[in-house]
């Protein structure tokens, strides 16, 4: 069906809404909650005169104990955010002039693989939603990835390494996964400008003992490469640590020029206030898991200078007005920090937020009648071909059947401390 | 069951047999030997990465600062072991909850001078572990006192659990800020001397280390019940039979290792970001040291936390600083295949189950 | 009847096929669907064919951390290395069998290959059980235990940081290992969850038969006795280091056997479930369901997996708001009290209420293996 034809049949199709909404019926309370279905009602057949159609199910889970508890509570308060919300504004219509309500259903992972499949098969098979977005941690979201192929679910990772979306092998994109967050080789290839700019050829590299610290590592070696920038030293660090000796006497006989620290706070501010006491004459490049207030907070002054590439969504503020993120970036800002009473932005609950809302306009562009299998292939198709041009908290997403993230490096931008903020430090200023 | 009885109990002496004179110099002798190569291993790695002495003092320097905290923790272990014959898993669980505790209170805005709401922030840290191990103890050892030594130990992990996500639920995973002692600011004073680095807070931990030893052994000979806790400890059926409540005196265990696990936590917080899940790592690191210091000597739990600390931090420095919990355990199972008994050998030390 | 008088002697082999009976029954229901009904409707959706199928693999592990812990006495808190070990070696032969060991295609893509990785990996913690446990089991008690602990950390940090080698290409570091292929017999492709789940637990049953066989033979008699008193037995002239060895070599084969189900079953490895947490909760799953008794393996398991299913989806029709953070704090405080009131585990005191309420039943067994 051509869009043309589509949207002349989806505006008939309103206008019959409208005056069946007209006529003398019951019209539904949209803030009423929704019952929790304990026994699954069979789809409602033919709908009477009232156009509401059945409830739409997105599965979310997220680490929101374990190791990952940082990155999972603010994408599990992101989804609840936008459940809240959908309830407030009655659902969501579709294009056929139905109105559905969605409903969240919300699971922890406990930062381990074995809950995540096994929360991801109960969405899946008890839960029957038509989309899940799950996966905090890269490790769980791997796990993920072969359950939702074989079930042929459409399936939104927030975890960052690419292998979750393609096969590293064979270079294969998986056709039912999709993922939000910036990749950390985007913010190699920033640092890596930033290092050719100050005439940088020598970098120790410090990360953060986990999946993301070693892929951020693996993204400076293959983005350092090119520009001839060699890793003298690299060493791993724990989140948890309370002496650097060893780290910091690694940086200083290596006689490198400059550190690059890949990880998260609070790890990436205890290594700062470590770098600026052994080294302080050495510049620091951190990576974007840093961007926000927290790192400031947790460093102190020694944060004063760091430079890091770093996603919109913290320097919100500071960008252009012509930036088409920007009023997407602010109201999240203001509505997450109104839900959660004053909780710190994080990129993360901006990962989370991203896919939900892929989720949600997906399931928006459905039509009544269709059977689950139909819907769940609908939806992949819709974040397929539909998400392009799509400006969310991590960046204008053009999602494309070769690349499920969508994002180039350009999605970043770079940042610098100064007086205890984060502020825009275009390139002109290097 | 049975097999808490005797699966899990102490035992002084789990290496049977003698060993004769000439056996004995044998093994002084690979001992040395076995020193020398680790020596000349370290140095062959060290100057893989170009390392000076300045950098083995360093590394020296923050093991014996991780080592202290370490030892502080293994303590814990040590008397609730003791007096009790359980290990208690929860003891990461007090070191956790020391630091938080006095985080908040030193955050929640009350009217005093900084340094006065930091001593208030501490006292209030220590004091309410102490009181959580007591209520601990009573609501959850108590009752089962009479089960197996293993039932007990799970119950503590249970304990651990419950603890953690209690915490994890009234402060969220979010890390926080106790600022430095000798600031009071998050930024602390750092000393150096000829390229070495030292903070402030290490003297801190040092010092505060040393008064817990003074007070500790000030307990333990000559207050009464410091003299019946370790009674209890040598011989729970006998003191019992003198008339020590050996009931109370495993509340008192469980206090005084929340009281020192939480000493821990308070001292090493600035120095890291305390969070819910900080008493783990922590708190498994103390348990080793507390072998490696043969689990029933104070004095041994220091040693063994500052050779760990030590031992650790240099092997991880001239390898890959991500195997450094790698060498600790490492150096746990040679303790415990050599020298069950720990470091400080102590023979003929009983220790009887009741 | 006098006829079946022999299954009232042996409650253990009533037992044995009481459960296959039901598990094949539940096995089929899953595959018929009567009136599309599946497995887990049966059970209100708590626990689904995936839970069944864990259940399944984890009874493997525990049936034979039973033996060693609750007969011969040998508390182990690294039993989840061996796990580990199943579940890598399964992972690194079949997924990484091509590129990193550069195994003719012929060979690496066959149908045989995977159960040749299963008994490879089996022999592999089978021989690392025997060169760590003749110096590990002169240690006693607590001893044992803590260095138990401290190999399975190393273990578990070696799977995490690619066996301290650099990069990543053996055990993929944090991420892991993925793509394990699916089992096959032939062209007969061992999935989906209904065809595995019968893979898993005729494997639970064999290695429940198998271990109950060892229990009631002489080995172990000396096992018991061992428990009991080392010093009796060594007077007896049980070879005490010899027996323990052995039950800490079945203990690690069955470990990694139901890692390397593991693996094919997640298709994806890691190592955060070979853990100390994990370790520790294996050792809490043999606690609860009653140390002593095999039949306490699949049960230990399956209170605290279902325990958990029923927290994760219960709590929050409960305490409306629950997450994550409240069903851990009860997990714990659960835990704690089903040590406290049921220190022998949960079938142990099942069976001792069953004996109060009929006393006269010689079919329900004795309480105590022993």
């Amino acid at each position: 069906m051509s869009s043309k034809s589509q949207g002349v049949l989806s505006l008939l199709l309103v206008v019959a809404a409208l005056i069946a909404a007209c006529a003398p019926a019951p019209t539904p309370e949209p803030t009423q909650p929704p019952e929790p279905p304990t026994s699954a009602p069979e789809p409602t057949a033919a709908p009477t005169e009232v156009p509401e159609g059945e409830t739409y199910k997105i599965g979310f889970s997220a680490s929101i104990t374990g190791p990952g508890s940082s990155l999972g509570e603010p994408e599990r308060n992101s989804a609840e955010m936008i459940a809240q919300q959908l309830e407030d504004q009655g659902g969501i219509v579709g294009p056929d002039g139905v109105r559905h309500d969605v409903e969240i259903i919300i699971y922890d992972d406990e930062s381990n693989p074995d809950t995540t499949v096994s929360v991801v098969r109960r969405l899946i098979e008890e839960d029957q939603v038509q989309v899940v977005v799950a996966g905090t941690l890269s490790g769980n979201s791997l796990a993920i990835v072969p359950v939702v192929t074989e079930a042929e679910v459409p399936y939104i990772s927030m975890a960052s390494a690419r292998s979750i979306i393609q096969s590293p092998e064979t270079g294969e994109t998986y056709p039912w996964v999709f993922k939000t967050p910036q990749e950390n080789v985007h913010s190699a290839q920033w640092q890596a400008l930033y290092l050719q700019n100050q005439g940088i050829t020598k970098v120790c590299h410090l990360y953060e003992n986990t999946s993301y610290g070693q892929d951020t590592f693996a993204g400076a070696q293959k983005a350092f490469e090119e520009p001839g920038v060699e890793i003298v030293y690299s060493a791993t660090f724990e989140r948890t640590d309370t002496e650097f000796g060893a780290q910091m006497a690694g940086v200083q006989s290596s006689g490198c020029e400059a550190v690059v620290v890949g990880a998260i706070p609070p790890g990436a501010s205890t290594v700062t206030v470590a770098l600026r006491d052994f080294v302080p004459d050495l510049p620091v490049i951190q990576g974007h898991g840093t961007c926000n207030q927290a790192f400031i907070e947790l460093a102190g002054p020694a944060a004063e200078g760091i430079v890091t590439p770093c996603g919109r969504l913290l320097a919100a503020e500071t960008l252009p007005d012509d930036d088409p993120q920007k009023p997407i970036l602010l109201d999240y800002i203001a509505d997450y920090t109104a839900f959660t009473q004053g909780a710190p932005i994080s990129t993360f609950g901006g990962h989370g937020w991203d896919g939900v809302m892929w989720a949600v306009e997906a399931l928006g562009s459905l039509e009544e009648g269709m059977s689950l299998a139909d819907q769940r292939a609908a939806v992949r198709d819709y974040i397929e071909s539909n998400i392009s041009g799509w400006p969310g908290t991590g960046g204008v997403f053009n999602i494309t059947p070769t690349d499920h993230l969508g994002l180039t490096y350009e999605a970043l931008t770079f940042v610098k401390v100064e007086g205890g903020q984060w502020v825009y430090f275009p390139e002109t200023d290097w | 069951m049975r097999v808490g009885a005797d699966g899990v109990g102490p035992d002084p002496s789990p290496m049977s047999g003698d060993r004769s004179l000439s056996r004995r110099a044998l093994q002084v002798v690979a001992v040395l030997a076995i020193l020398a190569l680790a020596v000349a291993a370290v140095i062959a790695l060290g100057s893989r990465l170009n390392f000076g002495p300045q950098q083995y003092l360093q590394l020296v320097l923050d093991g014996l600062r991780g080592g202290t905290i370490y030892a502080l923790i293994a303590m814990g272990f040590v008397t609730v072991f003791n007096i009790t014959g359980i290990i208690n898993f929860a003891q990461g669980a007090f070191v956790m909850l020391g630091a938080m505790l006095a985080v908040t209170v030193y955050d929640s805005g009350l009217p005093l001078e900084p340094p006065l709401r930091l001593a208030v922030a501490v006292l209030a840290g220590i004091g309410g572990t102490t009181i959580l191990g007591l209520l601990m103890e009573r609501l959850t050892i108590y009752p089962a006192r009479h089960h197996s030594t293993l039932t007990l130990i799970i119950i503590t992990v249970g304990a651990y659990i419950a603890l953690q996500g209690l915490a994890l639920v009234a402060w969220g995973a979010k890390p926080y800020v106790l600022p430095a002692f000798s600031t009071l600011e998050l930024q602390d004073t750092t000393l150096r001397f000829s390229g070495l680095v030292l903070k402030a807070q290490s003297f801190w931990i040092w010092g505060t280390t040393a008064v817990v030893l003074v007070a500790l052994a000030f307990f333990f000979e000559r207050t009464l019940t410091g003299k019946a806790l370790r009674a209890c400890a040598l011989n729970r059926k006998g003191a019992r039979l003198m008339g020590i409540s050996v009931s109370r005196m495993s509340m008192l265990a469980f206090g005084l290792a929340a009281a020192l696990g939480a000493t821990g936590g308070i001292v090493v917080a600035p120095t890291t970001r305390p969070m819910y899940d900080m008493g783990l790592v922590l708190g498994l690191k103390g348990f080793v040291a507390a072998i490696i210091g043969g689990l029933v000597s104070s004095p041994g739990a220091v040693v063994g936390g500052l050779m760990l600390g030590v031992l650790e931090n240099l092997a991880a420095g001239v390898t890959k600083p991500g195997l450094k919990d790698v060498f600790a355990f490492v150096l746990l199972i040679l303790v415990l295949l050599y020298r069950p008994e720990g470091i400080l050998r102590r023979r003929g030390r009983v220790v009887e189950q009741s | 009847m006098n006829r079946f008088g022999w299954l009232r002697r042996s409650p253990n082999v009533v037992a044995a096929l009481a459960m296959a009976v039901v598990l094949l029954g539940l096995g089929m229901f899953e595959i018929v669907r009567p009136g599309g009904v599946d497995f887990s409707d049966l059970t209100g959706g708590l626990v689904t064919l995936d839970t069944m199928i864990r259940i399944g693999i984890l009874t493997i592990v525990l049936v034979g951390m039973n033996l060693l812990m609750g007969y011969a006495g040998q508390v182990s808190l690294g039993q989840a290395a061996f796990y580990g070990l199943g579940a890598y070696a399964s992972a690194i032969l079949t997924a990484r069998g091509t590129s990193l060991l550069r195994l003719p295609p012929v060979v690496a893509e066959s149908w045989w290959w995977p159960w040749m990785a299963i008994l490879i990996g089996m022999a592999f913690a089978g021989g690392l059980a025997y060169l760590i446990g003749r110096p590990i089991l002169t240690l006693r008690g607590h001893y044992l235990a803590m260095a138990t602990l401290g190999l399975g950390i190393v273990i578990y940090i070696l799977f995490r940081e690619n066996l301290g080698l650099p990069g990543s290409h053996i055990t993929g570091s944090f991420d892991g290992i993925t793509a394990v292929p699916r089992l096959r017999i032939g062209s007969f492709e061992v999935w989906p969850l209904s065809r595995y789940y019968f893979l898993v637990w005729a494997c639970a049953l064999l290695s429940m038969v198998l271990v109950l066989n060892i229990v009631n033979s002489r080995v172990g008699r000396a096992l018991r006795a061992i428990h009991a008193s080392e010093q009796a037995a060594l007077a007896v002239g049980i070879d005490i280091a010899g027996q323990k060895l052995r039950a800490l070599i079945v203990s690690a084969v069955l470990a990694s056997l139901a890692g390397s189900l593991y693996g094919h079953f997640q298709a994806a490895v890691s190592p955060k479930p070979f853990d100390f947490g994990s370790s520790l909760e294996l050792v809490v799953m043999s606690s609860v369901g009653g140390m002593a008794s095999i039949w306490g393996a699949p049960f230990g398991v399956a209170v605290i997996l279902i325990l958990k299913e029923v927290l994760r989806s219960g709590l929050r029709q409960v305490l409306r708001g629950a997450s994550g953070e409240h069903e851990i704090v009860v997990y714990g405080l659960l835990l704690i009290v089903i040590m406290i009131f049921m220190p022998e585990g949960v079938l142990v005191s099942f069976l001792r209420w069953l004996r109060r309420r009929w006393p006269a039943s010689e079919t329900i067994p004795a309480v105590e293996a022993a």
